[in-house]
């Protein structure tokens, strides 16, 4: 017995259709998950590689494994040993584990300079083999920002120490010149004052000697003006003779041009005279010498002709 | 035979007119310079003769002819003594003197020693002139042409040193002696006058003084005729003779500025 009339032609085959519905739902559901399955990896083959740390500082579950910056794994388990040492499982995808050789190294980085931890596994030497699944690879942890400080800090301290003593030491260099600058600045203080004073008394005497000597160059140059004056009134007569005297000169010098273009032509065969004069003179001269000296060597002339003194010129005892 | 005799005659005369052999140019070229710088030198061109010196020093070292060359230096020495730069001087005769390969004639570097001796004894440097005496007493060995003078300028040096007794003796020794010559007599006979007014001996001093007045006029050597007129002078007015004195000063400052005004050496 049914408690209502289904009579609605909507309401034919209700159960079938909301099976249908529901079945589609799980369909999509499932397919979705799978999805995100794929997406996350769930699906890819992976293999484990291990390795030791000192402590599990900085290493969390999940954290992410790259190679040349790609993702290709994540950090599975830690776990500490009976040494306190830090077992770390990390689990690579199958396909990128012959990228790793024997000697890969793992390490703990940041991404940027304060971003999240992150393992960067390096390739290793290529002549060696293979890293296998399971291998063990070295980790070491990269010099992040905090061990940057931290250098940073064991470098700063000492110097600060240094300088501490530095500055408290009454006997260093640093308080002897502070003492000095503190004694020059008083020094200085005292030389300003005695500088003022110096100035001003250069100010008074300059009050005192400058008006007079002003008054002095007033009075000259008024003189100047009136000298001046009497130059513009005396001198154009005086200019007016010196023209006259260069007129006369050049008429002068222009007569004297005259009689010496007409002497030129003459002059070549008078020096040419001349010339021819002066080398007989000389010749007659040279042949006198060599006759005389001739003549001087030898008799009766050479009796007169003093001989050829070689000792040195006198010089007696009270020269 | 008179035509041979006068053909020997012509041969004689011939043979008297022949040239004889030229030197080579450098050395006839040496000997002018030398002749024109002693000419410069008696003509009181000292500047011309020092020049002339030079030049003949230069062709003399050209063919090494060291002798000439020794006696040109010392020349030079000379010259530049009577320019008044002693200094000068003395650094030529060193040329001579401080040669230590000895290449000089010990003549020449004998005359060196006794014109460096002169010379610093006038600059009043008496040890430096003691030791250049000493070396050319040493070479001269009593018996060279400048033992008259070496001993001269012995009493000089003896005078210098305040030994005035000792200085008349060796002068008046040297004075005696003709064969020393007229200048080195004149010049002994002044050392004597000199340490005699030293010794205030004056009447002595005035005597030799006018010996060596006499002597130093026949030489007309002005400089030293001034200096004895100078002595005459001052050993007059210690006599008392002043109108003397005042004329003997009067003589000498006239020789004096003579001297200067004509710049005679």
């Amino acid at each position: 017995m049914t408690l209502l009339a289904d009579k609605d032609e909507r309401f034919k085959n209700l159960f079938g259709k909301a099976a249908l519905f529901v079945l589609l739902a799980a369909i999509g559901i499932g397919a979705t998950l799978l999805w995100t399955g794929i997406k996350k990896g769930a699906f890819t083959a992976k293999s484990p590689i291990y390795f030791v740390a000192d402590s599990g500082q900085g290493l969390s579950e999940g954290m992410p494994v790259k190679y040349s910056g790609f993702k290709i794994g994540k950090l599975n388990t830690l776990t500490l040993d009976e040494h306190g040492q830090v077992q770390v499982e990390v689990g690579v995808e199958s396909k990128y584990l012959k990228l790793l050789r024997e000697d890969a190294v793992i390490s703990l980085t940041k991404e940027g300079v304060i971003g999240d931890g992150v393992l960067e596994l390096s390739r290793g030497t290529e002549a060696k083999a293979v890293l296998a699944a399971g291998g063990v690879v070295r980790f070491e942890r990269a010099n992040g920002l905090e061990q940057a400080v931290i250098e940073v800090k064991n470098r700063i301290l000492p110097i600060l120490d240094d300088l501490h003593q530095t500055l408290h030491d009454p006997q260093s260099d640093v308080r002897q010149t502070l003492k000095n600058l503190r004694e020059f600045s008083v020094e200085m203080r005292g030389t300003r004052e005695r500088l003022d004073h110096v100035l001003g008394n250069m100010d008074a005497n300059l009050n005192n000697e400058m008006g007079p000597l002003l008054r002095s160059l007033r009075v000259s140059a008024t003189n100047a003006e009136t000298l001046s004056a009497k130059l513009d009134h005396d001198l154009p007569p005086l200019l007016k003779r010196a023209d006259d005297s260069m007129e006369n000169l050049r008429i002068t010098s222009q007569a004297v041009k005259d009689a010496v273009q007409k002497t030129v032509p003459q002059m070549p065969g008078m020096l040419g005279e001349a010339r021819e004069t002066m080398g007989k003179t000389r010749e007659v001269l040279g042949d006198s010498q060599e006759m005389m000296d001739s003549l001087s060597t030898h008799w009766p002339f050479k009796n007169n002709v003093p001989v050829s003194d070689n000792t040195p010129i006198k010089m007696d005892s009270h020269d | 035979m008179t035509k041979a005799i006068l053909f020997i005659l012509l041969g004689m005369l011939a043979s008297c007119g022949s040239t004889p052999p030229r030197l080579p140019q450098a050395m006839e070229q040496a000997q002018v310079a030398d002749k024109e710088a002693r000419r410069a030198l008696r003509s009181g061109d000292l500047l011309r003769a020092q020049h002339d010196f030079a030049k003949t020093l230069q062709l003399q070292q050209s063919f090494d002819d060291l002798a000439g060359a020794a006696t040109t230096i010392i020349n030079l020495a000379t010259v530049a003594h009577q320019l008044h730069d002693d200094e000068g001087a003395l650094i030529w005769l060193d040329k001579v003197l401080l040669e230590n390969a000895e290449i000089y004639p010990e003549e020449s570097r004998l005359a060196a020693n006794f014109r460096k001796a002169v010379i610093t004894a006038n600059l009043g440097r008496l040890p430096e002139a003691e030791a250049s005496l000493a070396e050319a007493i040493k070479m001269c060995d009593k018996k060279c042409s400048l033992h008259f003078g070496i001993d001269g300028l012995q009493a000089r040096l003896l005078l210098l040193k305040g030994d005035s007794q000792g200085a008349i003796t060796l002068a008046l020794t040297v004075s005696k002696e003709a064969e020393a010559g007229q200048d080195e007599q004149a010049n002994a006979l002044r050392t004597v006058a000199t340490a005699e007014e030293k010794l205030s001996r004056y009447a002595e001093a005035l005597q030799h003084y006018k010996s060596t007045l006499e002597i130093d006029k026949v030489l007309s050597l002005g400089i030293r005729i001034a200096e004895d007129l100078s002595g005459m002078a001052r050993v007059s007015k210690q006599l008392g003779r002043d109108q003397e004195a005042i004329a003997y000063s009067r003589r000498a400052k006239l020789a004096n500025e003579s001297l200067r005004q004509n710049n005679i050496p």
